[in-house]
């Protein structure tokens, strides 16, 4: 499986590098079916900086047009996705400064508070998700709504790795630290949005730690 | 050496994703046959990470990709 896997991203890699040659050769068309598949990607990282549909998505389009005018500054030492990603917080990060200044002084400051562990609180047991959970709208909202209470930095790291599923080098070279750093913030991220949801989403039924005592994850 | 409440906490997310080593994942399932706190908080970040990685969370509003692509196919 997990070869199979890797065939696929090689493959991937190979497709989008002959995409970006022909693109910059002078086949702008082919642009769209380079991004296709970075859509979601691009915009909910700049939603976890801008924190506001309407700018996400302004911005957005901003960064996708921002990197098409710098693609050949792309020299295929990261993933393509790590790169977009990297373009379009950047391009977050200058419109939040233009638009809201005080947040984005906050941007940093919220990196002041990484010493120390993080406790998590007791709660009553959660073996299993509810099955239906997924299927139910609120569900979404509610878990949107804890991951958008999260502090800028934690909120980052859970979007890229756990939302869209990126490795945790490649969650790295995005927001430019290293991978030990998106390890810890990934972890206390994680232990936040379970305290913040258990209490919440903890009624009944499916997934048991069985089922990832052999590391299962969802991406797999 | 028994591992402390503490460590294993550390180490949740790596435990999940699979990403430490076997010794380390021995220790840390000894650990959470005896401590229900534990147990807890890792079938919890285990639950939330299913449910986060959904793909119903944070979905595109609606004619966001047809928005962006007229607008490139304009400025391209």
């Amino acid at each position: 499986m997990r070869s199979a896997s890797k065939l696929a991203t090689a493959t991937i890699l190979e497709t989008e590098a002959e995409l970006i040659s022909r693109i910059l050769a002078g086949e702008p068309d082919l642009y769209h079916d380079l991004i296709a598949p970075y859509e979601r990607m691009v915009y909910v990282s700049v939603l976890s900086i801008l924190r506001n549909d309407e700018a996400a998505e302004d911005c957005a389009q901003e960064a996708f047009l921002e990197a098409y005018r710098h693609l050949d500054q792309f020299k295929g030492e990261s993933k393509f996705g790590s790169w977009l990603v990297r373009v379009a917080l950047n391009e977050a990060k200058m419109e939040l400064r233009r638009m809201r200044p005080e947040l984005y002084e906050s941007l940093d400051k919220s990196m002041e508070h990484e010493d120390g562990d993080y406790v998590p609180q007791t709660l009553g047991d959660w073996r299993e998700i509810p099955s239906e959970a997924l299927e139910r709208k609120e569900v979404a909202q509610l878990i949107q709504g804890a991951i958008d209470r999260l502090s800028p930095i934690y909120h980052q790291v859970v979007i890229l790795r756990d939302v869209q599923g990126m490795s945790v080098a490649d969650t790295a070279q995005a927001l430019e630290v290293t991978e030990a750093v998106v390890k810890t913030r990934l972890v206390r991220a994680r232990l936040q949005l379970r305290d913040l949801l258990a209490p919440v989403l903890k009624d009944s039924a499916v997934v048991s730690r069985q089922a990832f005592k052999k590391g299962k994850n969802p991406w797999r | 050496m028994a591992l402390s409440c503490r460590e294993l906490w550390r180490e949740v997310s790596g435990y999940i994703d699979d990403s430490i080593s076997p010794a380390l994942r021995k220790q840390i399932e000894l650990h959470l046959s005896y401590c229900r706190h534990c147990a807890a908080i890792v079938d919890g970040v285990h639950n939330i990470i299913t449910l986060v990685a959904d793909g119903r969370v944070y979905s595109l509003p609606a004619g966001f990709s047809a928005r962006l692509h007229a607008r490139l196919r304009k400025e391209l």
